[in-house]
C-alpha cells in the first residue's frame, strides 16, 4: 500500500489529508499521480512539488517500494 | 537547552534563542537575527489570524539541512531556526532565525540566506483568516 499525504491548500481541495493507493510491482510516482489526478483535478492544479519518504523528488518516474509515503504539494508559504 | 532547530505550536523567546547561541561559544563576534511576524493586513484585507500547516518530519529535516548548509557555506559558529505552527494571531511571532559568526558580514548574509531558502524549501503553508473568509497564501518573491 502507498500512503499519500496532502497538506494545506491541496488537502483542502482533496477533502482529506491522507489516502491510500494499492501498490503494484513496478509502480512509479507518476502512476500514483495518474491514479489520483483525474479524481482531484482542482487539487492537482496546485501541485508543483512531490516528495517520497520525506525527500524532494523531481523525477516523477521514480520507482516506488511498497509502503512508501508520497506527498503531493503546492508551493510553500512558510516564514 | 532546547534543540537549535524546532517547529512548535507555542510562542518562542528571541532572547532565549540568542542566549543559547551565545552560550555555545565565546568566539562569536556578531549575531544576526530575523523575526517574522503576523501582519494584520494582506492585499488590502484585514487579517485576524494566520493558520500554519506543515509536513512536519520533512520540514524539520529541511530546516536542519538549512542550518548545516549555512554553517558550512558562511563559516558560522552556530545558527538557530524556530518556526511556529497552528494558529498565530496578528502581531504574534512566526519564525525566528539567529546566526552567530566571528564577524558581522557572514552572520548577516547567512541570516538572509536561511529565511530565503526556508521559504523555498521547507514544506509549510499559511492560511490567512480574515472577516471575508480564509485564504491560502500564494508565495511572494
Amino acid at each position: 500500500m502507498i500512503t499519500v499525504l496532502f497538506f494545506g491548500p491541496v488537502a483542502e481541495r482533496v477533502g482529506a489529508s491522507r489516502l491510500e493507493v494499492e501498490f503494484h510491482s513496478g509502480m512509479r510516482l507518476q502512476d500514483v499521480q495518474a491514479h489520483l489526478q483525474p479524481r482531484y483535478p482542482e487539487a492537482f492544479a496546485l501541485v508543483t512539488l512531490a516528495a517520497v519518504n520525506g525527500e524532494h523528488v523531481r523525477d516523477r518516474s521514480l520507482p516506488l517500494a511498497d509502503n512508501s509515503e508520497v506527498v503531493f504539494m503546492s508551493k510553500f508559504s512558510g516564514g | 537547552m532546547q534543540d537549535p532547530v524546532r517547529i512548535q505550536r507555542e510562542d518562542f523567546s528571541p532572547d532565549e534563542e540568542i542566549r543559547a547561541l551565545l552560550a555555545g561559544s565565546k568566539r562569536i563576534g556578531g549575531i544576526a537575527t530575523f523575526l517574522g511576524c503576523a501582519r494584520d493586513f494582506s492585499e488590502g484585507r484585514e487579517v485576524s489570524e494566520i493558520s500554519f500547516d506543515a509536513y512536519e518530519p520533512m520540514a524539520v529535516a529541511e530546516m536542519q539541512k538549512l542550518r548545516s548548509e549555512a554553517i558550512e557555506r558562511f563559516g558560522l559558529i552556530d545558527a538557530r531556526i524556530v518556526h511556529r505552527l497552528g494558529v498565530v494571531r496578528a502581531g504574534d511571532s512566526i519564525v525566528f532565525i539567529a546566526t552567530g559568526a566571528e564577524h558581522r558580514a557572514p552572520a548577516l548574509q547567512a541570516c538572509q540566506w536561511i529565511i530565503d531558502e526556508l521559504k523555498e524549501r521547507v514544506p509549510i503553508w499559511k492560511k490567512e483568516i480574515t472577516p471575508q473568509g480564509d485564504c491560502w497564501v500564494t508565495p511572494h518573491p
